[in-house]
């Protein structure tokens, strides 16, 4: 983000807990980008997006207290309302009915399927792509998805110990891929 | 324990990207008090991924700022206290008995509808009972009215029969008048006799006759040379009373004879005689 930031992360937190309007015009301002392109790596219909990132920020104005910045960065506790908003969206009835539709019209309509595509080409979705393809799946079920590891353990006929080590490894090789 | 290895196994990031389990969390949150480099190492992850997000940021559309800045202040509109940290949710739970009292209501309004509705209808009936005991007493009244005038008509009808019938024999060229003046003692009385000389039928107009006693009825004579031969019972007739033929007559009398008739005429009770 190009803003010059007017803030140190510590009094950000503080305004924002005491719900001042004007501090979350500057989170606003400040992060929507980047927590609108976490929700579309999750959410394809921008529209929807629109919704979760809204729902998002409602969420972070009533949880702010439940904040504790020993445990984290604020942007982090943030990525990941924005990723449980967005799972908890694609999980939602009324989603799976509109993708349902979608689905079935683009199957009629149009075979590119350049709109399912288009989670894969944005932020960390993007990275994890690049993965091999036995690390790219782990990812993929459980950080995008939202799959416990019992369940993917359970999908991929995997025991449950190896889901865990080779999570950890492609975790690890994809703070390599985050860190350049 | 061996921090470095600790840091390099995956657990910093599975702790960043909430997919450690809470068990792991927990004891990386104790390790990050105690070691800085865990700390260091949440942090540089938890940096390099804000970058990263950064840097792939999409602005959403811009409309969309102020439809969040509204949500947000209706959220410190409605925030009550602290303590409520889900005020949305409550509501929610709330819109169902709210439901259940506006449909309650709803049913308390029908059955008041219905019991209006019964009333008005019972009310309805009674009116319209009377109204059909009213009708049916007229209908009566009207249908016995109407039964005597087709009577009458009746009685009308048959008269101008008679009268018609008179006027066709009295108007018929063949007809003969005899008029019968009445004899001494009854000078006021008259009766004419109309003659068909074709037909040689006798009508008999009782013009001006006394009312007769009980058991008395006036007898037509026909004078046939000299000698008094039974031309018929006058009864009480409309127009011309058709009496018995009679072919051949210089005279025509009426007596005053007991009921049914005589044989011969009682000449003392002669009241008019007229001559052909």
């Amino acid at each position: 983000m190009p803003e010059i930031k007017k803030y140190s992360e510590s009094e950000l937190v503080m305004l924002l807990k005491q719900h001042e309007q004007h501090a979350f015009g500057y989170l606003y301002d400040s992060y929507s980008g980047a927590l609108f392109s976490v929700i579309l790596s999750i959410i394809t219909d921008r529209e929807l997006a629109g919704d979760v990132l809204q729902e998002v920020f409602v969420k972070i104005w009533r949880q702010i207290d439940s904040y504790d910045d020993s445990k984290g960065r604020l942007f982090t506790w943030m990525l990941n309302i924005a990723r449980n908003a967005s799972i908890d969206m694609v999980r939602s009835k009324g989603f799976q009915n509109s993708r349902q539709n979608r689905e079935l019209t683009e199957n009629v309509y149009d075979s590119s399927g350049t709109t399912q595509t288009n989670t894969d080409k944005i932020g960390l979705r993007k990275i994890v792509q690049t993965l091999k393809e036995e690390y790219k799946v782990l990812i993929e079920l459980s950080y995008f998805q939202g799959f416990t590891q019992e369940e993917i353990s359970r999908m991929l006929n995997i025991p449950l110990g190896t889901v865990k080590t080779r999570l950890r490894n492609a975790l690890v090789q994809l703070r390599e891929l985050v860190k350049t | 324990m061996d921090i470095k290895a600790y840091i390099e196994s995956g657990i910093i990031e599975s702790y960043v990207l909430e997919l450690a389990s809470p068990e792991e969390a927990a004891e990386l949150e104790q390790l990050m008090q105690q070691h800085a480099q865990v700390r260091q190492a949440v942090d540089a992850f938890s940096a390099s991924l804000e970058q990263n997000a950064l840097n792939s940021a999409v602005a959403p559309p811009p409309a969309l700022k102020e439809t969040v800045m509204a949500a947000l202040m209706q959220q410190a509109n409605n925030q009550p206290t602290a303590a409520a940290p889900f005020p949305l949710r409550e509501l929610k739970s709330n819109t169902l008995p709210g439901a259940a009292v506006v449909r309650s209501a709803f049913w308390k309004y029908m059955a008041a509808a219905s019991i209006v509705l019964l009333i008005g209808s019972a009310a309805l009936n009674v009116y319209f009972y009377n109204g059909y005991k009213t009708a049916y007493t007229k209908y009566q009244a009207l249908l016995s009215t109407q039964n005597t005038m087709q009577a009458s008509m009746d009685v009308y009808k048959a008269k101008m029969d008679d009268m018609d019938e008179s006027i066709k024999v009295m108007n018929d060229p063949a007809t003969r008048m005899i008029k019968m003046p009445g004899v001494a003692g009854h000078e006021n009385s008259l009766a004419q006799v109309y003659w068909n000389q074709s037909s040689k039928n006798v009508y008999l107009s009782t013009g001006n006759l006394p009312a007769t006693p009980a058991g008395k009825q006036y007898q037509l004579w026909a004078i046939v040379n000299g000698q008094p031969v039974n031309a018929g019972m006058v009864d009480d007739c409309a127009g011309l009373c058709k009496m018995l033929t009679i072919p051949n007559a210089q005279a025509f009398a009426i007596t005053l004879e007991k009921a049914g008739g005589n044989a011969a005429p009682s000449m003392d009770q002669m009241f008019v005689l007229g001559k052909v």
